[in-house]
């Protein structure tokens, strides 16, 4: 566990001045401007029957569909090639596996860091969801937004996105460990977002597929969340343990 | 004390062997050159030596402990750089030390001790990006020595350097071994550098060791070649090939003997008494350089 502490402390100091780092902000920035330009240059309509709790969750709704179905597996994407890029760019795993340290403790704190910036992003985009929420009450109050946001649904929603893409995270995590090219685990990656427009849409296998799983948190009213949740969590993990054995094993020639 | 030890050690990649029954032995405290052309086989050794690879057939022991693929815990005496230095460009030079100390567990105050060891204390606060060749090959070494390691090993660690950046590698690396006691075990192309800086020196070709010991035990395996400079070259080397030795003309007025038969009085006299003019007469030592490719000729003869 200290050699994980270590990693993860190093991998803290590596991600100073990063892109990496920057996305973190970023990209659910993007979503709220969209949302918040969205709602303030298009007609929008005052959902029928009015309740201010189901505007909100209607509008978050609307700004997680677009974060789960596009920009999660995209982030994820990027920064797994980029955390892991890291390393390869220079050739640094010549450096870190000859450290007396397990060679597992190095993939795992990338998959850590990689999980933790995931999750940053995601509660983010939740924490500034009501602040959109505010905008959108200034400049189209015909839309109805009012009260207070519901922030245990926010957070439990943001909670259970994060779960849901737990095979994503792991999959892109070991595609980038696993192979130094960074058009490999890019490629992957928007092959995979790309698919899951049209397999997302499916009720049926929409929820099997890593891609599209943190979509269905929000996707057909939630009737598969508990399923991407509990299979994010454990297959994601499954596969985490998969990825470490696998890259630990292989030797640095 | 052995710093390195390997017994026996092979690894092949597919049919093609990497390393063949390496029977390494560096001493503590020595500067051991390790030498060989381009896929001797010099790399694999140093991964194997890192457990970056996997040794298929042998042992090795670094100060007696042994270290595997599995057993890795002897590289905790261990600092190391492989071909180019592994930086992180996009940070400064501390702190590409900081994510090692970090790794290593050592303390804080390493990094500066480090930094002043190399001479880059005034720039570790610049972005490895900004920093030339050498600055960056000096880093590297930095970062090798963050865990004060008792052995360190470089390979080709004046790749890239200009005649300034290897003047100062070498006079770091002399430093390091004279005052600190620190092994290094380094491989080069450079023979002339190696012929400086290393006590002993190890020489593969084809995966096998053809030599290791003193720089003295390697001239004195070889002997030197008797050189000769007269008026005339040519009749010098009739005369000798007359007295039964195997001489080689080297230019109009120097003929090398590599390895006289007889005496060297008894030559000189034979030569004087035949009437050649000889202006210098003597033994020269032969330079790494010249064992080396007479040790790798021979081994690409076996």
């Amino acid at each position: 566990m200290s050699h994980l502490i270590r990693a993860l402390r190093a991998e803290q100091v590596k991600l100073r001045h990063t892109l990496s780092l920057w996305l973190v902000p970023m990209a659910p920035l993007v979503i709220v401007l969209l949302a918040v330009a969205q709602f303030s240059f298009a007609n929008v309509h005052r959902p029928q029957p009015f309740d201010p709790v189901a505007v909100w969750k209607s509008f978050s709704q609307g700004m997680f569909l677009l974060w789960n179905f596009l920009m999660l597996p995209l982030f994820v994407t990027l920064q797994a090639a980029l955390l892991a890029g890291l390393e390869h760019g220079g050739q640094q795993w010549k450096h870190l596996l000859a450290l007396p340290m397990p060679r597992r403790t190095h993939y795992a704190a990338k998959l850590c860091v990689l999980v933790a910036m995931t999750a940053a992003a995601t509660l983010l985009l939740g924490l500034a969801t009501p602040l959109a929420g505010w905008v959108v009450m200034q400049v189209q109050p015909g839309y109805g937004l009012a009260g207070a946001p519901p922030w245990a649904w926010l957070a439990g929603r943001s909670l259970a996105s994060i779960a849901a893409a737990g095979i994503l995270i792991a999959l892109q995590g070991w595609v980038a460990l696993r192979w130094q090219s960074f058009t490999v685990a890019v490629s992957v990656g928007i092959a995979g977002t790309v698919a899951a427009f049209l397999i997302g849409q499916s009720e049926k296998v929409g929820r099997w597929f890593p891609w599209s799983m943190p979509a269905q948190v929000f996707a057909f009213n939630g009737v598969h969340l508990w399923f991407v949740v509990i299979a994010g969590l454990t297959v994601g993990a499954a596969i985490a343990v998969f990825a470490l054995w696998d890259c630990a094993r292989r030797e640095y020639a | 004390m052995l710093a390195i030890q390997t017994r026996g050690l092979t690894r092949r990649f597919g049919g093609r062997h990497g390393v063949q029954e390496l029977a390494l032995e560096v001493p503590a405290g020595s500067v051991y050159g390790f030498l060989g052309p381009n896929g001797a086989g010099k790399t694999t050794t140093i991964r194997l030596l890192l457990a970056l690879l996997r040794e298929e057939a042998g042992e090795i022991r670094l100060f007696g402990e042994t270290l595997s693929w599995q057993q890795r815990a002897p590289l905790r005496e261990v600092g190391s750089m492989v071909e180019t230095p592994s930086l992180y460009p996009h940070l400064s030079g501390r702190e590409n030390l900081e994510v090692t100390r970090l790794l290593s567990g050592g303390e804080a105050a390493r990094i500066d001790e480090a930094l002043e060891l190399v001479g880059l204390s005034a720039d570790a606060t610049r972005r490895v990006r900004e920093y030339s060749l050498g600055m960056r090959q000096r880093l590297g070494i930095a970062l090798a020595l963050m865990r004060q390691p008792r052995l360190l090993i470089l390979d080709e660690p004046t790749n890239g350097l200009d005649p300034a950046g290897i003047v100062e590698l070498r006079a770091l690396l002399q430093r390091l071994a004279g005052a600190r006691g620190i092994t290094v075990f380094l491989s080069s192309h450079l023979l002339a550098e190696v012929e400086q800086i290393a006590s002993h020196v190890g020489v593969l070709h084809q995966g096998r060791l053809l030599f290791q010991g003193t720089q003295q035990e390697l001239r004195r395996q070889h002997g030197d070649p008797l050189i000769i400079r007269c008026g005339d070259a040519r009749s010098v080397c009739d005369g000798l090939f007359g007295l039964g030795e195997q001489p080689q003309l080297l230019d109009d007025d120097t003929v090398s003997v590599p390895a006289p038969r007889r005496a060297d009085h008894e030559i000189n006299r034979c030569l004087v008494e035949r009437g050649h003019a000889i202006h210098a007469f003597g033994r020269r030592p032969h330079s790494l350089e010249t064992l080396f490719f007479e040790l790798t000729a021979q081994g690409a003869g076996v």
